[in-house]
């Protein structure tokens, strides 16, 4: 535990301290440590607890993996949890403190629970949450006690951009045979992006050395060459968290989230170093050695004093010799094989040469705590060599090499088959999805020059499959000298804690026992151990979970598959997959009318529309009270912009507009206009609007303001479908609309359009086209809020100058803008419905009162079919009006809202759908949805808040003006 | 000209962040220019008859001598706009489209568009925060005259996008529903302040 010389290819700016303190106490390294470096060299060995047991651990992989090595970490006011020590650069300043304790790291109370593992079963959350009676109990307890790091709820929304980038060839691993890939692609003209998760590119290649710098120095060439080379774009500290289809990968830099869209994706991602499974292999100081030989050559720094290696491969004696080329003592190498492979031959007898002793067919037994809690010895039995026996190593640190699992979640994801391959002990690929290749140890490829000729091969194909350059002669694999990987390094104790999962705290009984308990397929014994279900995603565990399974039930692995992981496989940051938020708002062009004019702006659809308009003095309800009866008594207006608009033309747009509404339209007169229901395929209504015929085969329509943009693809899909003689056009943006509606409408407009208004020459329902203050307009008179009214459509461009023309009218009256809750109440009035509010997903046509709208003796309308089946059934819920007792003055009523239900006894039988107060009627109005046999009687009980029930008369709508005569007004006398 | 659906106050300080001239982007409002849209089969015949040059391949822009673009989207919509000059010739056949004897089987498609300019050297840059599609083959292939047009979303609006290679180097002009502009103006702005030095300015 020391910081060493200067080391060649250090990644440490020794001239630059940095700063910060870690559970109170305060630690100095260099700009380019991480947390777990500086504090390693520090001498701090035990970085954080367990999930479970709260056990001490220390590092594990230092490659982002180290799950029990998690901080949150404080810094001007800003707090962020579940930071990985292991990779994440350290800062001056920092506040770094151990996730998952009460009470600090040293002295973390929550430890007692080592002491209760016999209480806590595998399966225990499973079991605990069986019954109902202490579900509430288990529940509040694990919502205590579990859960990493604290989220900071003051912390401020960061807006993290995402972006795209596309390439020919995304190559995913900067190691020597990612990086052998890239430089063959690249060669054969194809622009490359190759990416690694680690900060400089390099891999094993850069730090699995042996003690010598050869492969070091063959890496670097690499690297040069992928440097200078334009085609090949190089990004470090990012990994390719999920593969989606079409290569569709996600890129996770440190800034943000990248698409990356690729021609062809080679995974070069290596493959993951393996624990052994022995008693105390959590405890700090036993670690990977791919993990010490990064701190030796990535941070210069010694993750112990005397260690022991325990091996079963050439990686392991390399590892050995690593360590005596940094003066850290080798008190033996532990070979778990019964004798040294070919290829660890010539490391062993250096090893030899330098008094270090191999032990052969060894047997782990424990590995115990010295006082502190850190690792200070190894008891272990030999079989084989020259010294077999049982022995005892005092030490500082073990250094476990004793195999591989590949990193091939992106290849699984992609639909690429894997199959697992004895003679290396690991799934290789076994078909690739088109467009994808693998090269390295996760293709099976261990030494450095065969992974560099498997990268070669790799990138040669990929950029042949675009048609850049012939395809590579047949594939040269290297001949295996010796398998990197043990077949079972799994050694369990009576006593257990030998883990197998470092982030869940899972022991082989634990796996053992799920598989007597029935869940003996590797899905069912995830899900029950919750192995491979912690932050690093069975990384480490999984591989070792499916031997012990295999040995269980006397299979071999290759007959039990594996899991595959989801994407994303590695965990993302929150903003990362939040990024920038996008919320498209849409606006009329009368917008800044409503702003000046004091609008109260309320979100309807994905526009915003004046809920009604402030009034100095007045109340919200006093406003809308106004606008209400601006309308009834003179005249008011409103932006109805957000409409649907669309145009249909062509000889079959009659018949279109047969088959989409359920009223009759071949039989409409040009300059006249129908209401219109749509129905779906099952007879629920989905919208309504207006259709307006402006010539024989011309008509102009409109839908509901939710519905417009679906509506229009509907349109498009049914007129190709159908084969029908009709072009669409959608106007909704690209119009302006208006409703001026009020007893003195006809006398406003009159003063600003030269056509004739009479109800003779322009009568109820018509439409004309006309310039109304110079502009060109639409003008359909409808009776939406029940009153003498004139819908003008116009272009956009016109929109503003026409509304404060017509706003500026002061004879015979003012003209008052009304918003959007006014409208709502004088609609009600009238007991016309809106889609979507008095209907929701299941109504049906049947069900709204209005057979005056459906033309049942059509040859066919979308629905049709499904209401004459419906015709013949029970109806399953009415539209009924309701009114209130007018209040006695003076005193408050309750009232209904929308949503309240309806009751029949204690059981739900319906609920309300549209309320309010009624200004005209002055008394509370509504509609509701309730059963039939309830729409037969006379009274409704509502239950209103805090379950108070109330009483309402079913009155038949229209509340206001039941023979319509208002919006028929004519000429005055 | 045409008025713009974009709030003018939108074009104004504080939106302007850098002297054009280190400009690595630049946004203009490019909405007052003429144009018109129309649809139908015989749209097409129609167009040419009038004097357009009318591209032959769907989703493809063309722009005549006189400063005329029309952009055939899908198979058998069109877009023509004044984009360099040619206002005169848009103007006349606009109205000739919107009068009572329009031609048979063409039907006038309204176009009121908001339509934004980009252009500068961020533009890639910008781009690719801002939609999906890879433009750098898009513009590798367009010429000052003709190239291809792209019917996507971009920040969650759907565009039609018109890549273009022009003297001073690549420019998109993107044509979107008016009742989007404010939101798209902004949220571009937005992203193009994180490009770096932006300017706006409009019609230019």
């Amino acid at each position: 535990m020391s910081r060493l010389p200067a080391v060649k290819g250090e990644r440490i700016d020794r001239d630059t301290a940095v700063e910060f303190t870690f559970e109170g106490r305060r630690v100095r390294g260099f700009r380019g440590d991480t947390i777990s470096s500086a504090l390693t060299a520090a001498g701090v060995r035990i970085l954080g607890r367990s999930f479970k047991y709260h056990r001490p651990r220390g590092l594990l992989s230092v490659a982002g993996h180290d799950v029990n090595a998690m901080m949150q970490v404080r810094n001007g006011g800003r707090s962020v949890p579940n930071v990985r020590a292991d990779i994440v650069p350290v800062q001056s300043g920092w506040d770094v403190t151990a996730v998952n304790t009460r009470g600090g790291l040293e002295s973390d109370r929550l430890a007692v629970f080592n002491r209760l593992g016999a209480f806590l079963p595998v399966g225990f959350y499973y079991k605990a949450f069986h019954g109902k009676r202490w579900f509430p109990y288990w529940e509040r307890m694990f919502r205590r006690l579990t859960g990493l790091g604290e989220v900071d709820f003051q912390a401020t929304a960061r807006s993290t951009p995402k972006r795209y980038e596309f390439c020919d060839v995304l190559v995913v691993g900067a190691g020597p045979s990612g990086l052998a890939a890239a430089l063959a692609a690249a060669e054969r003209g194809a622009s490359v992006l190759l990416v690694d998760e680690n900060p400089a590119p390099g891999g094993s290649g850069l730090y699995a050395r042996g003690g010598v710098s050869d492969t070091a120095e063959r890496t670097e060439k690499l690297i040069a060459f992928v440097q200078g080379d334009s085609r090949i774009t190089l990004l470090t500290s990012t990994y390719a968290a999920g593969y989606y289809a079409d290569h569709w990968v996600a890129l996770v830099t440190p800034e943000c989230l990248v698409k990356v869209r690729a021609r062809s994706v080679i995974v070069a991602q290596g493959a993951y170093e393996q624990p052994a499974v022995f008693r105390g292999n959590d405890l700090p100081g036993v670690m990977l050695a791919s993990a010490a030989q990064r701190l030796l050559y990535h941070h210069a720094v010694a993750a112990a004093r005397r260690v022991v290696v325990l091996t079963s491969n050439s990686e392991g004696y390399a590892a050995a010799l690593d360590a005596l080329a940094h003066g850290v003592d080798v008190a033996a190498v532990l070979d778990l094989r019964s004798e040294c492979g070919p290829l660890s031959k010539p490391a062993a007898e250096e090893l030899a040469r330098r008094g270090v002793l191999t032990h052969y067919g060894v047997r782990p037994i424990e590995a115990v705590a010295r006082e502190g809690g850190e690792v200070g010895s190894l008891a272990f039995e030999s079989t084989a060599g020259t010294a077999p026996g049982r022995r005892k190593i005092q030490l500082d640190g073990i250094w476990m090499s004793v195999g591989f699992a590949p990193a091939n979640a992106l290849l699984h994801q992609s639909n690429s088959r894997m199959v697992y391959e004895p003679s290396v002990e690991q799934f290789v690929v076994k078909t690739l999805a088109p467009g994808v290749y693998a090269c390295g140890k996760v293709n099976g490829t261990y030494s450095f020059e065969a992974r560099v000729a498997d990268g070669n091969y790799a990138g040669a194909s990929a950029a042949a499959g675009l048609g850049l350059g012939d395809a590579p002669t047949g594939k040269v694999r290297s001949p295996l000298l010796e398998c990197p990987t043990h077949a079972y390094p799994i050694f369990p104790h009576p006593a257990g804690r030998e883990f197998v999962d470092f982030d869940e705290d899972i022991q082989v009984k634990d796996l053992v026992n799920a598989c007597q308990e029935g869940f003996d397929s590797s899905e069912l014994m995830k899900r029950f151990s919750t192995i491979g279900m912690g932050p690093s995603q069975g990384k480490h565990s999984n591989m070792n979970a499916l031997r012990i399974l295999a040995k269980v039930r006397g299979e071999p692995i290759e007959a039990l598959g594996t899991t595959t992981a989801r994407p994303m496989f590695h965990p993302v940051p929150l903003s990362h997959l939040a990024g920038r938020r996008f919320s498209p708002e849409r606006r009329t062009p009368l917008d800044s009318q409503h702003e000046s004019l004091g609008a109260v702006w309320m979100p309807a659809g994905n526009w915003r529309r004046p809920e009604y308009y402030a009034v100095a003095g007045k109340s919200r309800e006093e406003a809308i009270s106004d606008e209400v009866r601006a309308v009834r008594t003179q005249a008011g207006m409103i932006d109805v912009g957000t409409l649907g608009k669309v145009e249909i033309h062509g000889p079959d747009a009659a018949e279109f507009l047969e088959r989409v509404y359920t009223a009759r339209f071949s039989n409409l007169k040009v300059g006249m206009t129908r209401y219109g229901v749509m129905l779906d395929e099952t007879g629920v209504v989905i919208d309504d609007g207006v259709i307006a015929r402006l010539g024989p085969e011309s008509f102009y329509f409109t839908t509901t303001t939710g519905n417009s943009a679906t509506l229009f693809r509907e349109f498009g899909r049914l007129a190709t479908w159908w084969g029908l003689q009709v072009g669409l056009v959608n106007l909704t943006g690209h119009y302006a609309a208006f409703n001026l509606a009020g007893p003195n409408a006809r006398a406003i407009l009159r003063q600003h359009t030269e056509i004739d208004l009479s109800e003779a020459a322009f009568p109820y329902l018509a439409v004309r086209e006309a310039l109304v203050a110079g502009a060109p307009c639409r003008i359909m008179r409808v009776g939406f809020v029940g009153e003498l009214g004139y819908e003008i459509h116009l272009p956009a461009e016109h929109a503003v100058d026409v509304w404060r023309v017509l706003l500026a009218s002061d004879s015979p009256s003012r003209v008052k803008p009304f918003g959007v809750e006014a409208q709502r109440m004088l609609r009600l009035e009238k007991g016309h419905i809106i889609v979507g509010q008095d209907t929701d997903g299941v109504t049906n046509a049947l069900e709204l009162d209005m057979p005056w709208a459906l033309k049942m003796d059509k040859p066919f309308f979308v629905g049709q079919r499904s209401l004459r089946i419906l015709e013949k059934m029970p109806r399953r819920q009415t539209l009924v009006g309701f009114t209130l007792p007018q209040p006695t003055s003076g005193q408050a009523q309750r009232r209904p809202k929308e949503c309240h239900l309806v009751l029949e006894g204690t059981e739900i039988a319906g609920r309300v759908t549209s309320v309010g107060w009624s200004p005209t009627l002055a008394r509370c109005i509504g509609l509701a949805l309730v059963t039939p046999a309830l729409a037969a009687g006379k009274q409704l009980k509502i239950r209103i808040e805090a379950g108070e029930q109330i009483t309402a008369d079913i009155t038949r709508p229209p509340f206001y003006d039941a023979a319509g005569e208002r919006q028929r007004l004519g000429d005055p006398a | 000209m045409s008025r713009s659906p974009l709030d003018p106050a939108l074009l104004k300080f504080p939106h302007v962040v850098a002297g054009r001239e280190q400009a690595i982007l630049r946004l203009d409002d490019l909405s007052q220019h003429r144009r018109f849209g129309c649809k139908g089969p015989g749209a097409e015949p129609w167009l040419a008859a009038a004097g357009y040059t009318v591209p032959q391949a769907p989703n493809s822009a063309a722009v005549d001598a006189a400063g005329v673009m029309v952009a055939r989207l899908a198979t058998s919509e069109f877009l023509v706009e004044a984009v360099d000059d040619g206002s005169e010739h848009v103007n006349s056949t606009r109205r000739q489209l919107a009068s009572v004897s329009r031609p048979t089987n063409v039907y006038p498609v309204a176009r009121q568009d908001m339509v934004v300019g980009i252009q500068g050297p961020g533009i890639q840059t910008l781009l690719r925060q801002v939609c999906s599609v890879d433009f750098a083959p898009l513009f590798e292939s367009c010429g000052p005259a003709s190239g291809p047009v792209v019917l996507t979303s971009m920040v969650g609006v759907g565009v039609v996008a018109w890549p273009r290679r022009t003297e001073g180097g690549h420019s998109l002009r993107v044509w979107l529903d008016p009742s989007f502009a404010h939101y798209f103006w902004t949220t571009l702005l937005e992203v193009g302040r994180g490009v770096g030095a932006l300017v706006i300015g409009s019609n230019t």
